[in-house]
């Protein structure tokens, strides 16, 4: 490649959604130049050896909203992708009891019976209700946002379709759909259960990623994200990437290189390129100049403008949005090689309710009381915990009778009272505060960890540029989404910089591995004849 | 007979505003009261030897203006003046003061947070700009998306433009404060977090919410925009006003005339059972209690779809507010204001302190260290208590109905003591002085006001419980039973003193 090519786009981050979008752009014919900071692609969707023969799924450690058109409009079987549900969602519980959620809704029925028959009756009606609002919201996530201030003929015919649709649904699902976007999970929950046992784990998932509790109005909504989820078609389903969450990545990533896609490891990029106004390409941190007729970033937008652009290129206006966009991450990992599977003292031995996902969530209040310490900048001392153990559904990932434990771990502040750069200080404590809450459940887990892995919310913004820790580029507060993400009138993958484009998590229609933002911003760079 | 009497059920300030619109539409009006004295959350009593508070409730500055006209107030006694000035206090320091005169506001800033005084400035002509719009939808009937008759989709179309006139930036601002909580939108304003402790008050006041909870924000715009001139001597002047203009208007008032239940005959109401047993005949019974006492205590159990039942017994009206009541003798002062003669003062000077109080009541105990929102209505109306003594009328937030340990003699004395070392610590002076108090828990406040849950607004102001109120077919102030409305806080638009549930619900009826 000579130094004076000019490229019809760079993408700055080879994250799975800048990857994504490099897809679309070099499937449409586009020449697309991917530049990753680091020594492996993915971002936060990445899979590394981090101690011999054991294979980790750093940051994201499951998959559930990627977008299946993505896989087929990409190929990505044939690129190696492979999805393997989850069997089952595990609750072990203080007192030597456990619920289990289980894939064939006759045992969940059975297990949630146990602990409330009339819950066990309501659950699957519970489904169904949100799985019909959740394909109603699907309409949302798969298209650009809706502007409802815009004039334009065809912005307004939207908001009327989309309108039309929700007065299709039956008032009952309208005011459902109303309690959703306004309620706390906690609350929500209480109107169709009983049993706490079954309430807090299920609450939960309105909370993940969010600097918000069970009971904090709106988290409601994030409930629905479990059942947008879908694999194969299949709503509801989560499942393991085999080789851990970085094959996506790798997946997009060969798909991308098919198609003509050129990515670049080890290649930081300093800043934008700026000429009379307009981004014309990216400085290197080695010095190197890449020209392109379009900059696309996947990096969080605060850090796009603040670190590539810079402040005295920006309107102030602009500028004051960008620094009030909430980030304030809320949550760290950690990863665990262990010489056996850990074995929990109310399912003794192995078997299938440990091939899914693990809750460590005994109570609502357990979890209320672990965000009351986060919001005055403290880490949980007994935190809620994901926790996946994927070498067994995967043997790639770790040496025979050995294991991958990763432990998604909530609450831990970015903003600790002592200030973010003392969190190296209180990492190992931390860490400890993680094993020892997971060891009270399974007793023989400390003596079995082979190598540890603690990534504070510090740690994630220094090694993966997830600023302040937000593994979603930005809270995902309605003030935040759709045609205000990441910064009011500024949805639409466009900048107020000309050239410059942005495709990444901080982007409608948000975090996850979903893939969508890369995917919509390729069209609207296509669609905008900007490339 | 029967045939034009409506009868309205409960004499505060909603059932009031509703008989009289009833009233002045040509009807025969009854109204029940079960209580002694009109007013119920706003009426002045004496609670002690020559001591009256001016009503449970301290503001009535959300009364609407239009009211106040329409019902001819002001020739009834009603004098509107400005809202009173309300000191934060601080234990070394001179406080922070927000009065309704910018001025003062401005001078109290220049001292205590200088650079907030041009961005309070420009958050008042924020407000300002928004409020005619705003108020037009807090003070007319919920829109129903569901409609698309010519006048509903004129005034859907009325109400667009009027938000597009606003500009693109003022609309964008309007959809993302919202969902907001008030700690984040009034930190992007201000620096000093006594101002906005001080400002964010009236919107978490009486609900199961703290200042770092999501979609406060949307209460704090609500109240800034139905806030503005409050009735001289308090809540208790606006009943008296109240009650004068219904006389005027030929309202029969009956008090302690208590409601035993709602008569109904092939799905329409056809009157009353008073507890005393007589049965009074109406075709329209307007409802001020809270909806759970009207439809789940007053109609005959089986009357309602099961369905909607659930739903009323998931409304969430759990009180969160305690009262206390002071016989003070000589006058009180704040430390931090030596010689000035203070009326309202709220303590709490930072947004973790106040969210603290929250976090309490989550875990149904009181915060140990209560914040308490204070008012002195002696001061300036001395014939409040005797000659050259004090009144002094705290209400306590974050105090759960459903407290753990439940309640007690023992645990309201403990709430007493509690709020009198709260107090001590900006009125060193007043324990000392108290002769007498009176402590009300929100479960005594539960049972003296017939207030199902004990929750002061008749339920929480959830965006769910505002935006269908209190259920999704009973947001228009009609139930399924023909000629039964509701018309009480715990209605469209819900709580606050602000008289709009009582007569919107009055205009329902016709």
């Amino acid at each position: 490649m000579s130094a004076s090519q000019v490229w019809d786009a760079v993408v700055v981050g080879g994250g799975h959604n800048g990857l994504v979008c490099a897809a679309y752009l070099a499937k449409a014919g586009r020449k697309v130049l991917v530049l990753e900071r680091r020594h492996v692609l993915g971002g936060a969707a990445v899979s590394e050896e981090l101690h011999p023969g054991f294979t980790f799924s750093v940051c994201s450690y499951v998959v559930s909203l990627f977008r299946p058109h993505i896989i087929r409009e990409l190929d990505l079987a044939r690129h190696g992708l492979e999805l393997i549900p989850l069997e089952a969602s595990f609750l072990p519980l203080p007192d030597g009891d456990s619920l289990c959620r289980w894939s064939d809704p006759h045992e969940t029925r059975r297990e949630i019976a146990r602990f409330s028959p009339r819950d066990a009756e309501t659950y699957p009606e519970f489904g169904m209700a949100m799985s019909r609002i959740g394909f109603f919201a699907k309409d949302i996530i798969d298209q650009p946002a809706p502007d409802p201030t815009s004039l334009d003929p065809r912005e307004l015919a939207r908001l009327l379709r989309l309108g039309g649709r929700f007065r299709e649904l039956d008032p009952d699902l309208q005011h459902l759909n109303l309690q959703l976007l306004t309620m706390s999970a906690a609350d929500f929950l209480d109107l169709w259960f009983e049993s706490p046992v079954l309430k807090a784990p299920m609450s939960v998932s309105g909370i993940i990623g969010t600097f918000l509790g069970v009971r904090s109005a709106g988290t409601a909504y994030v409930l629905l994200h479990h059942y947008m989820g879908e694999i194969d078609g299949a709503f509801r389903s989560w499942g393991f990437s085999k080789g851990g969450t970085g094959g996506v990545s790798r997946a997009v990533a060969s798909a991308a290189r098919a198609f003509g896609a050129t990515i670049r490891t080890e290649a930081a990029v300093e800043r934008v390129l700026l000429e009379g106004g307009r981004a014309t390409g990216v400085v290197l941190e080695n010095g190197d100049e890449i020209r392109a007729k379009v900059v696309v970033s996947g990096m969080e937008p605060r850090r796009t403008f603040l670190s590539l652009v810079g402040e005295e290129n920006l309107d102030p206006e602009f500028v004051t949005k960008l620094k009030r966009y909430k980030l304030r991450g809320s949550s760290g990992k950690v990863n665990l090689a262990v010489d056996r599977l850990p074995e929990f003292t109310c399912r003794p031995g192995g078997g299938a309710h440990l091939r899914g996902d693990i809750a460590i969530a005994p109570s609502v209040d357990y979890l209320e009381r672990a965000y009351d310490q986060a919001k005055y900048g403290d880490f949980s001392e007994r935190p809620y915990l994901n926790v996946v153990i994927p070498s067994i559904v995967d043997p790639s990932v770790a040496p025979p009778g050995q294991h991958v434990v990763s432990c998604f771990v909530q609450y831990a502040p970015y903003w600790i009272k002592e200030g973010p750069e003392r969190w190296p200080e209180r990492r190992e404590a931390f860490g400890d505060a993680v094993v020892d809450t997971l060891a009270e459940y399974c007793p023989g887990l400390k003596e079995s960890i082979l190598y540890r892995q603690v990534l504070s919310p510090w740690d994630l913004e220094q090694e993966f540029g997830l600023t302040e820790g937000n593994i979603f580029h930005g809270e995902l507060s309605p003030e935040q989404l759709m045609f205000q993400r990441p910064v009011s009138g500024w949805s639409r993958y466009k900048t107020p910089v000309n050239g410059l484009w942005m495709c990444a998590s901080g982007t409608h229609p948000g975090g996850g591995v979903m893939g969508a933002p890369g995917e919509l911003a390729a069209k609207r760079l296509l669609a905008e004849r900007a490339v | 007979m029967s045939g034009d009497r409506a009868i309205v059920l409960g004499g505060g300030v909603n059932g009031l505003v509703a008989a009289i619109r009833l009233a002045r539409g040509g009807r025969k009006v009854v109204l029940f009261e079960a209580r002694d004295v009109l007013g119920g959350l706003a009426a002045g009593e004496e609670f002690a030897p020559g001591f009256r508070h001016t009503g449970i409730l301290h503001d009535a500055s959300c009364f609407a203006p239009e009211l106040a006209e329409e019902l001819g107030l002001a020739s009834h006694g009603l004098a509107l003046g400005p809202r009173d000035d309300i000191l934060s206090p601080e234990a070394a320091g001179r406080g922070l003061v927000l009065s309704a005169d910018a001025e003062r506001t401005a001078e109290e800033l220049a001292a205590h947070s200088p650079e907030d005084v041009a961005r309070y400035r420009e958050y008042r002509a924020f407000l300002d700009r928004i409020a005619p719009i705003a108020r037009r939808l807090l003070s007319s009937p919920l829109p129903d998306p569901a409609r698309t008759d010519l006048g509903s989709l004129a005034r859907l179309a009325k109400d667009g433009l009027a938000v597009r006139r606003l500009g693109r930036d003022t609309m964008f601002e309007l959809l993302r404060l919202g969902p907001m909580c008030v700690a984040d939108w009034l930190k992007e304003w201000f620096r000093s977090e006594r101002l906005g402790c001080l400002l964010a008050g009236p919107a978490l006041d009486f609900g199961f919410a703290g200042p770092w909870s999501p979609a406060t924000n949307a209460l704090l715009v609500r109240h800034e925009i139905l806030s503005g001139l409050a009735p001289r001597g308090g809540p208790a002047a606006l009943v008296r006003a109240l009650e004068a203009s219904a006389r005027a208007a030929g309202v029969e008032i009956r008090t302690g005339a208590s409601v035993a239940g709602i008569l109904t005959a092939a799905g329409a109401v056809r009157g009353v059972r008073l507890a005393s047993g007589e049965e009074e005949p109406a075709s329209v019974v307007l409802s001020t209690l809270d909806p759970k006492t009207t439809l789940l205590t007053l109609l005959p159990t089986g009357t309602l779809d099961p369905a909607l039942v659930h739903r009323l017994e998931a409304y969430r009206s759990n009180g969160m507010t305690a009262k206390v009541h002071l016989a003070v003798a000589g006058s009180v002062e704040f430390a931090s204001r030596p010689g000035e003669r203070i009326r309202r003062a709220r303590t709490g000077g930072s947004f973790d302190a106040v969210e603290r109080q929250f976090d309490s009541a989550k875990y149904r105990q009181i915060s140990p260290r209560p914040i308490l929102d204070v008012s002195v209505p002696s001061v300036g109306s001395p014939e409040l208590a005797p000659e050259g003594d004090s009144v002094v009328s705290v209400l306590v937030h974050w105090v759960p109905r459903d407290r753990a340990d439940g309640w007690s003699d023992g645990a309201r004395d403990q709430l007493g003591n509690l709020v009198l070392a709260a107090l001590a610590e900006h009125l060193p002076e007043l324990p000392a002085a108290v002769q007498e108090i009176e402590v009300l828990t929100p479960a005594d406040l539960e049972t003296r006001f017939g207030l199902a849950g004990g929750h002061l607004l008749q339920g929480e102001h959830g965006l769910d419980q505002l935006a269908a109120r209190p259920t999704p077919e009973l947001a228009r102030h009609v139930c399924p039973i023909r000629g039964l409305f509701l018309g009480g806080d715990g209605a469209w638009p819900g709580g606050g003193l602000t008289g709009w549930p009582g007569a919107l619900a009055a205009s329902a009826v016709s």
